[in-house]
């Protein structure tokens, strides 16, 4: 399973099978609270939901009528859902990629032994505690064409003034980037206790044979960092998914418009616009229903995946 | 005089009973000015009527306290009293959760402005009762207007008129560009309304429900092709975000752009905002499409909704306070605190009176605008379900344009996927 | 050497070559690195804190000079907005649902680890599904639910109950619970140790760290509620702090920019507390291993 600690290739397979103590009731009595939470505040819902999907709805109206997959095949056809869909996935790979590189090679730096690096480390991960929407606010002053302070220092510099959030692939990039800036903390946080956990010999061992700092980090280390980086990509995938929402929705709507869509509509910004703003129940809750299984299929890849290159034990 | 006939009849009401009603007010406004505001005229009419506590709250932006109201008059848990905005109108009547305040007892609705009362008055009822009411005015800035050799005291007032003044302004280099707005579907609203055109079929939607739009029409050609003159001679500006309302204000108020369309609501910010960068405003009327008539603008804003699932004691006591509320003085005082339009002829009689006018100049082109309104269903504004959708559907065709896409192409896109949106939501009355 | 390294390298947290080995010559690229890229990564926040001491019409303004209005603003927000009452509510939600979290994922990885029943496969599938389900999507469900059927509208418990089981907590402590060698289990169990006392004696005694860092992400993510909050508590008096700051945003194109900066400031201190007081457990918590 998910081992998000990078530490000694040691089976674990005795300790998945152990079975300690003994009665069947018990285990149930302490999976109880935790099932039932799940049961009537997740998957009850989410029935309701699928059931949704299958009728035309209204929830201000308060009408249903039932469609059978109708609501599908209009989302599958609709050119503008597709292009939502395809931008959704350039978003993620973008964002879990350069992100789970950059928090990799920032955590990497700042755990070597130098002056300071615990100041490195708190200065690094602390705008973890900033929620997605005030980011946004923040990068939707920065990035102002006009005021904006980013535009400030280009037009000064080099006379230039980027047009961040009207033009398509600019917008699309900024968004990125504010996601992956975002996603940062998280991320080195992980990847530090990951690097601080590398076992020393194995790594002293490396230098001892004279092997270059690139070389301990790309032949070594990044190997035994596989299990934290796989358990990342994961989370990072539901967070590119679902909570680039706040983001998204402060600075651009979803905009510019381009081809059927716009050019920073992503999958859940799509869904909220339905369900939310347009209030089209039925084609909302047929949207959820794909997410989740698109992201089933995701965490099946991640097993079937992981399994094969990574020892996660079982 | 409301306020005696209130007490009388939450006399008459609880003069037997003992328990006290409660109304609850939802509202968008998050602010502490106006949510403060509220809040004190609440209590200056739970105070005079012992009987009625009406408990204001805050239910986010006007879409989120929509749809709470709708999924708590579901539970029949409903606050009898709701601040919906315009554009949700035909949404919230069709929802079925709420009645026409003309249903629950006789007011004289006369002492309304018409192109307010207007909006809300579908099929002769009217169903909720004006409130926070406002129209689009155009703001220069005086200081940069002369350095281009441009006359503050006649700003443009057509599309031509504002084109030109462009060709001055790029020529004095003033490192601002002309015109900037937030692009929101409102505006094309106006504009179409001030050519004399509905924007929907079938009476502006007022006759029967929508069912196409009339964005292939020669009105609502020159509204885009005005749209793709700026963008060609690089007259035009905005944040690049759709309905960024601060973002456009922030704009104009930095001095990076000479004139600027927006709210009448915004004037005393803008005007302060405008002081504190060193700059003079200057209001002026909405320009528009060159060879019409001036017919008026539509009203934005929002209004007071009452539930239809509350008792009848709470739906009175509802119309009460939303009656207090709005009575002329504290209309008077709205206008002041906030710069939304008085609802009510004898505020602006009373506003006048006080001189009000002479103390502000700005806001008089707002009033005569508003006033001089003609009536028409293309003045009353259009009405569809899905006029949320359809709005933005039009600003994205607009910025489409804006892009460097041509008017035909773009037009004929927009109108496709609006009609589109009006036919699915009608779908949900087949 | 290797040897005594292995006693002592694990936890120190400095690994990487050149120690020692002559190559501190490039070290000040490391440091220039890592200051640039915090200057990037903090841009946004320094920005923030700037605009939060200037006046509301030079926060929209493209200055960068600190003013001296930020108890203005604050005060603003604190008493005008009720932050104040916000930010106490937001925090009985962030503690209830953290320590919540923490007692249910432990029971339930207890049960995964140290007993083997039948459908454990499916009982650990469905926790771990769970996490595919935001509450964004299954929020008109889950009203009618919550105000209908549950009749806890405007209570606490309305945004507290329904997030109290966690999937990532029962994976972090499976996780760890695994890591943590089998022979305790069993010499505890021939001394007559139940699974409770076991867990209270022995496992959450080892287990601070990833109680801790836990603790961290959890309260982040409840002090993060915005969307749920707003929807289903009608009475302002329980309302959280997201809502409050948003509120702040969106009023309509009179947004008190100045005001909103401060707020933001301001509601990101409760979890820079957890996080500071737990960085240590942050740290090591998701790392653990059978190595401590």
């Amino acid at each position: 399973m998910l081992k998000p600690a990078a530490t000694r290739a040691q089976p674990t397979t005795e300790a998945e099978e152990r079975a300690v103590f003994r009665g069947v009731a018990l285990p149930w009595a302490f999976l109880l609270p935790s099932l039932l939470i799940l049961a009537v505040f997740v998957y009850l819902p989410a029935l309701q939901t699928l059931r949704l999907a299958a009728y035309r709805a209204n929830v201000i109206l308060g009408t249903e009528r039932f469609v059978g997959l109708a609501n599908f095949t209009e989302l599958l056809l609709s050119p503008a859902y597709r292009q939502v869909a395809l931008q959704t996935l350039v978003f993620t790979v973008l964002t879990v990629s350069l992100g789970l590189l950059s928090a990799l090679g920032l955590a990497w730096l700042a755990s070597r032994p130098i002056r300071g690096a615990n100041t490195y480390r708190l200065l690094l991960i602390y705008p973890y505690a900033l929620s997605p929407a005030i980011a946004g606010t923040l990068w939707l002053f920065l990035f102002n064409p006009e005021i904006g302070v980013v535009n400030q220092i280009l037009g000064s510099l080099f006379d230039v003034r980027p047009r961040w959030l009207d033009t398509p692939s600019l917008a699309f990039g900024l968004v990125t980037l504010a996601a992956i800036w975002k996603g940062l903390a998280y991320n080195i946080v992980f990847y530090l206790a990951s690097i601080q956990n590398l076992p020393g010999d194995v790594m002293e061992a490396a230098e001892i044979d004279g092997a270059s700092g690139a070389q301990v980090f790309w032949r070594v280390a990044f190997p035994l960092l596989t299990p934290i980086t796989f358990f990342l990509v994961f989370t990072n995938i539901i967070a590119a998914l679902f909570d680039s929402f706040a983001l998204t929705d402060i600075l651009t709507k979803g905009g510019p418009y381009t081809g059927n869509a716009g050019a920073t509509t992503f999958l859940v910004y799509q869904l909220y616009q339905d369900g939310f703003v347009n209030f089209k129940t039925g084609a909302a809750a047929a949207q959820a229903a794909l997410m989740l299984a698109l992201v089933a299929f995701i965490t099946w890849m991640q097993f079937r995946v992981g399994e094969r290159q990574v020892h996660y034990g079982a | 005089m409301v306020n005696v006939k209130t007490i009388l009849l939450t006399l008459a009401l609880t003069g037997t009973a003992t328990a006290q009603t409660t109304v609850e007010f939802w509202h968008s406004f998050g602010d502490a000015k106006r949510t403060g505001w509220i809040q004190a005229r609440a209590d200056e009419f739970n105070k005079a009527n012992p009987g009625i506590k009406v408990v204001p709250s805050y239910k986010g932006s006007y879409n989120d306290s929509l749809q709470a109201t709708i999924l708590a008059a579901r539970q029949n848990k409903a606050p009898a009293l709701v601040q919906i905005f315009e554009v949700g109108s035909q949404l919230a009547l069709d929802s079925g959760a709420f009645q026409p305040v003309s249903g629950i007892k006789a007011v004289d609705f006369s002492d309304y402005i018409k192109p307010v009362i207007n909006y809300y008055t579908i099929g002769g009822k009217v169903n909720s009762l004006p409130f926070n009411s406002s129209s689009p005015v155009l703001y220069f800035n005086q200081e940069l207007m002369k350095k281009a050799g441009l006359n503050p005291k006649t700003p443009p007032t057509t599309y031509s008129g504002l084109l030109k003044a462009c060709q001055k302004i790029e020529a004095a280099k003033l490192g601002a560009t002309c015109f900037g707005m937030s692009l929101n579907g409102w505006f094309v609203e106006q504009w179409m309304a001030q050519q004399g055109a509905s924007l929907l079929n079938n009476g502006n939607g007022r006759q029967g429900r929508a069912t196409a739009t009339n964005l292939d029409s020669a009105a609502a050609k020159n509204i885009f092709s005005f749209f793709k003159t700026l963008q060609a001679n690089k007259a035009f500006t905005y944040t690049g975000k759709l309905e960024d309302w601060d973002g456009s204000d922030a704009i104009f108020t930095n001095q990076k752009t000479v004139f600027h369309i927006t709210s009448t609501a915004d004037i005393g910010n803008i005007r302060d905002a405008a002081k504190t960068s060193g700059f003079t405003v200057g209001v002026g009327v909405l320009p528009i499409a060159d060879g019409t008539k001036r017919n008026g603008v539509v009203i934005g804003g929002a209004s007071l909704w009452v539930s239809k699932s509350v008792s009848k004691a709470q739906a009175e006591g509802a119309l009460d306070f939303a009656l207090y509320m709005t009575n002329t003085k504290n209309m008077a005082d709205w206008h002041k605190l906030t710069g939304y339009y008085p609802v009510r002829q004898s505020s602006i009689e009373l506003l006048r009176k006080q001189g009000w006018f002479t103390q502000s100049p700005l806001q008089l082109v707002a009033f005569n605008q508003l006033t001089k309104t003609v009536p028409s269903p293309a003045t009353a504004g259009g009405l569809n379900g899905a006029a949320i959708q359809t709005r933005k559907i039009i600003e994205e065709g607009i910025q489409k344009v804006l892009a460097g896409q041509s008017v035909d192409a773009a037009m004929q896109e927009t109108k496709a996927r609006a009609d589109a949106a009006l036919n699915e939501y009608n779908a949900n009355f087949k | 050497m290797a040897r005594e390294l292995r006693g002592g390298a694990v936890g120190v947290g400095q690994v990487g070559a050149g120690r020692g080995r002559g190559r501190h010559g490039r070290v000040w690229v490391t440091h220039l690195a890592l200051i640039v890229a915090i200057l990037i990564i903090s841009a946004p926040l320094l920005f923030a804190l700037i605009k939060s001491t200037q006046i509301s019409s030079d926060v929209l303004s493209p200055k960068l000079l600190p003013g001296g209005a930020f108890f203005d603003n604050l005060s603003g927000v604190w008493v005008d907005a009720k932050l104040g009452r916000y930010m106490f509510n937001s925090t009985v939600l962030a503690v209830s649902v953290t320590v919540g979290k923490t007692i249910l994922s432990l029971l339930a990885a207890l049960a995964f680890v140290y007993f083997r029943f039948p459908l454990k496969g499916l009982a650990f599938t469905l926790v771990l599904l769970s996490l595919m389900l935001p509450t964004e999507v299954l929020i008109i469900a889950l009203f009618d639910l919550v105000s209908q059927d549950l009749k806890w509208a405007d209570t606490y418990a309305a945004i507290i109950v329904p997030f109290l089981a966690s999937a990532t907590g029962t994976f972090l402590f499976r996780q760890h619970f695994m890591n943590i060698p089998t022979s305790l289990a069993d010499a505890a169990r021939i001394d007559g140790c139940g699974p409770l006392l076991y867990l209270t004696r022995i496992l959450i005694p080892m287990s601070w760290n990833t109680i801790g860092a836990l603790a961290v992400i959890q309260f982040v993510y409840a002090w993060d509620q915005y969307i749920w909050p707003l929807v289903i508590l009608q009475n302002d008096d329980k309302q959280v702090v997201q809502v409050g700051l948003r509120r702040l945003i969106e009023v309509g194109g009179q947004t008190d920019w100045g005001a909103v900066m401060a707020g933001a400031i301001v509601t990101m201190i409760p979890p820079l507390i957890v996080f500071t007081a737990l960085q240590k457990q942050f740290s090591r918590g998701f790392a653990l291993t059978e190595d401590k």
